[in-house]
């Protein structure tokens, strides 16, 4: 089966009669997951019925599944200002294709979400979409995200921001970074940073270790990642004492020590979220010399991480500049952590980091590639892969896609905090896929126009067939021929 | 010597009729007593020596005992590449490796095509695709690399239709000069091997694509390599020599110069850039000669007939001492020297298995290209070929 760019006539319209029966649920709302029939009468969702005994017969998690709708806490629109490389409208049905229904996008378009115009010209683009996907987005920690003077916190907090960020960049200025924290919780949102240090990253290619050693990469440090979380969280845990609104999300985390060092401050109290990407829990910085395997197939028994020279997993050309991404894909162990941290509750969420790029910007050294993956699309597939090879739990996935970045936003989740669940009464809002059908991730198939990603070629599991938000037709995939 | 079996490496008497047929160089059926193995060659770029085998590496050593042979002669000139296009792409400053590039495909009877980034519409913007593409267009059929960036001949080979290779890209790769670097070494070494030798590459070893080349060359033939320098200038490398990569192929990291020269057989210092310093990477050149420089007095830590190398330029008095780089045990200037027979000899190989695949797909007189490079009606007069 393959999705794409199918006729989209049918994005906006009215979902009004909808009943998949024998599906396989999960609604991490009630923590419940199994055979189940739904009934959407006039774009509500108005049944849901979970199958017990002999009804239940046959039914099991490898085949269609219905789901809440994906929330993406991390997504780059590019529009204003790099429109080559994605537009809202683009992005948001790219997002559909993912079976996302909400996306919070990051406020580095040109010129930057700094101030409340440059909101309503994204909703303006937003509207115009017709998607019924709800746009989401974290204003500018700083003006012109310069790093060196707070932007206009309050305004872009009554436009109805959902957050504060930098990203594209760190937030370099502890100072700036404390004073930010203190405002934000004053307005009660959430400073979410890129934490990266970077002094330790200038010019830097790839997560330093054995493969950038190798390949002759400028090595990226683990420690550029987790010295920056460790500023992070000694800031907030004096601020929290005098803001106790203060919030703090750490957002792409992708190592073990970074990990780590959130598990600690969360068991201390301090009110931490952070999310990690599908390309981190998944791919490694092997890739980058020609492997392909999953993260997980390149660790040893001991936990340690394989030489992909000595297995032979290496497949294809070295220094494939669509793997060029900040923060780099890491080892084989820190994907393993970014799984643990899923699995025990230190991750919040999987946020996709989508960072669509035009293809001049990709299609060039690997050195001086842009750095991001084209990834909303193939989010599901990549995660479900973790699922499939057991590395985690579906629930636990689905979870991270759904409950868990609104739990992240709080009382400025779509619908408020909380729902996100196959909740009866509520106008529908959920994902239909189908794990035994697979599509092959290409240019053709995606329908960003970032097109680049290090899938390209691979056959995933999990097409989206159905995604429904708010009680519309966000994406509903082309008929079988 | 290696006995001359194609006729496209005849000398220019012999020339008559002879074609541009890369066959069977050494050890083929025109040369019994050859005791050269019996390789063949099958790679179509020549990016990085980390995906050659020991027998590959021993086809390119005794191709290239050939070329020197052919360099040795009055006319050193044979026709192997005749019409073919050579093409010269260089994005970093260079002398040796475009000069000793360049005088090997002429050698070869190569037409060369020079050009630098500084010159072309690389400074117009152009993307380094566009640009392979042009010189595609323009007739190149071999094109040679250097690139501040590690990665981008790959890159290159991946939207380029004929070969390429490598000279030289960022901190990654220059085969080239491994394969020099090996050719002089075996060429001194007694029994002709760097099996159980120890080699020592000293110094910057970090941003050192010629010291990350040369591991993969040397492990791969058996040498004991020693990579000494400063903790800075070694970052990353233990994790590398802990897992030797691709197997066996462990190596011994130190920043203990003493131990590094007891007893080596081969000292290769590498340079030392002056930008280093302003990362805060070394204190200061002075610095590092006094602690890490090769001098007389630490070269006698080495076996007595040690071999002195350095892939320049030099920085005399920083990484060498003057007398040193000048000394009897030097052999500098020859690596230079041989980095033309190895040029000649890789730029023959690739040559031979592009003619040798057009030839498995039956695709043998399709395409102007391909026709243009060969002598009408003569081109199955030749031996045997080495991809047959």
């Amino acid at each position: 089966m393959t999705a794409g760019l199918a006729d989209r006539s049918f994005v906006g319209a009215h979902l009004a009669d909808l009943e998949i029966s024998r599906a396989w649920l999960v609604d991490p709302v009630s923590g419940r997951e199994g055979p189940g029939e739904i009934v959407v009468t006039d774009g509500v969702l108005e049944a849901v019925t979970w199958l017990e005994g002999v009804e239940a017969d046959g039914v099991d998690a490898s085949g269609i599944i219905v789901a809440p709708g994906f929330l993406d806490l991390h997504a780059h629109f590019r529009e204003p200002g790099n429109e080559d490389a994605e537009t809202v409208a683009t992005g948001l049905a790219a997002a559909a294709h993912g079976g996302f229904t909400a996306v919070c996008i990051m406020p580095n378009t040109t010129p930057a979400l700094d101030e409340p115009s440059v909101l309503a010209r994204i909703r303006d683009a937003t509207a115009a979409s017709g998607s019924p996907v709800t746009l989401l987005a974290h204003g500018a920690v700083s003006v012109g995200r310069a790093g060196e003077q707070l932007a206009a916190l309050g305004e872009l907090a009554d436009a109805g921001v959902v957050g504060f960020s930098d990203d594209g960049a760190p937030i370099r200025s502890a100072s700036i970074f404390r004073n930010a924290l203190a405002y934000a919780g004053m307005l009660g949102l959430p400073i979410v940073d890129h934490p990266e240090d970077a002094t330790l990253t200038q010019g830097a290619e790839a997560n330093e270790g054995l493969i950038a050693t190798v390949l002759g990469l400028r090595g990226w440090p683990g420690a550029a990642e987790a010295g920056a979380v460790a500023r992070d969280l000694a800031i907030l845990a004096e601020v929290v004492g005098d803001v106790p609104g203060a919030r703090l999300h750490l957002t792409h985390l992708s190592t073990a020590a970074s990990l780590e060092l959130v598990r600690r401050a969360k068991a201390a109290g301090l009110p931490v979220t952070c999310d990690v990407t599908p390309h981190h829990l998944a791919l490694t910085d092997e890739w980058i010399a020609g492997s392909r395997r999953w993260s997980w197939e390149a660790l040893e028994d001991n936990g340690a991480a394989r030489d992909p020279w000595r297995d032979g997993a290496i497949t294809a050309r070295p220094f494939d500049p669509s793997l060029r991404v900040n923060p780099p894909l890491r080892s084989a162990v820190d994907a393993a952590a970014c799984l643990g941290a899923l699995a025990d509750g230190t991750a919040d969420a999987i946020a996709t980091d989508h960072a669509p790029h035009a293809e001049v910007d990709k299609a060039v050294e690997f050195g001086l590639a842009a750095n991001g993956i084209s990834g909303i699309e193939a989010a599901l597939g990549v995660v479900l892969a973790a699922v499939g090879a057991g590395r985690l739990p579906l629930a636990t996935a689905i979870a991270a896609l759904t409950t868990g970045p609104a739990r992240v936003l709080g009382d400025r989740a779509p619908g408020g905090p909380g729902p996100r669940g196959l909740v009866e009464g509520r106008p529908a809002d959920l994902v239909v896929f189908d794990r035994s059908a697979s599509w092959r991730v290409d240019a053709d198939t995606l329908i960003s126009r970032g097109k680049s990603s290090p899938l390209f070629g691979r056959e995933l599991s999990g097409c989206v067939l159905l995604t429904v938000a708010g009680g519309r037709i966000a994406y509903q995939a082309p008929a079988e021929a | 010597m290696t006995t001359v079996t194609d006729p496209a490496l005849a000398a220019p008497e012999d020339m008559a009729g002879s074609i541009a047929d890369p066959g069977v160089v050494a050890g083929g059926p025109g040369s019994p007593a050859n005791a050269a193995p019996a390789g063949r060659w099958s790679h179509r770029h020549l990016l990085d020596v980390d995906v050659l085998t020991a027998d590959e590496l021993d086809l390119i050593m005794h191709t290239t005992d050939t070329m020197t042979e052919i360099l040795a002669r009055a006319i050193p000139k044979v026709p192997a590449l005749r019409g073919w296009g050579v093409t010269l792409l260089f994005y970093e400053a260079s002398t040796r490796t475009r000069v000793s590039f360049e005088v090997a495909a002429k050698n070869l009877s190569a037409d060369v095509v020079n050009i630098a980034a500084s010159t072309s519409s690389v400074t117009k913007g152009e993307s380094l695709i566009d640009t392979i593409r042009t010189l595609e267009a323009l007739g190149a059929r071999m094109l040679v690399i250097r690139h501040a960036t590690s990665g981008a001949p790959y890159l290159a080979a991946e939207h380029f239709s004929g070969s390429v290779l490598n000279g030289g890209d960022g901190w990654h790769a220059h085969p080239t000069q491994a394969l020099l670097d090996l050719y002089t070494m075996r060429a001194h070494l007694a029994g002709g091997s760097v099996a159980g030798r120890k080699v020592v590459l000293l110094g910057d070893v970090l941003h050192s694509r010629v010291a990350r080349s040369n591991l993969w060359s040397l492990t791969a033939t058996g040498a004991d390599v020693w990579v000494c320098g400063p903790a800075t200038l070694l970052r990353g490398f233990e994790a590398w020599a802990a897992t030797g990569v691709a197997g066996a192929r462990r190596f011994t990291v130190t920043s203990d110069l003493g131990g590094a020269l007891r007893d080596a057989d081969v000292v290769m210092a590498l340079r030392i850039q002056r930008e280093r310093m302003a990362g805060g990477l070394l204190p200061s050149l002075r610095e590092y000669a006094a602690r890490f420089g090769l001098t007389r007095e630490r070269l006698a830590l080495a076996r007595p007939d040690a071999l002195v190398m350095h892939p320049g330029p030099m920085n005399e008095g920083v990484e060498i001492a003057p007398d040193v780089a000048a000394g009897t045990q030097s052999v500098v200037a020859e690596q230079v020297a041989n980095g033309v027979a190895v040029r000649m000899a890789v730029l023959y190989l690739l040559a031979g298995a592009r003619d040798g695949r057009a030839r498995d797909s039956g695709a043998r007189d399709s395409g102007a290209r391909d026709g243009r490079a060969r002598d009408s009606g003569a081109r199955d007069a030749g031996a045997p070929r080495t991809s047959e």
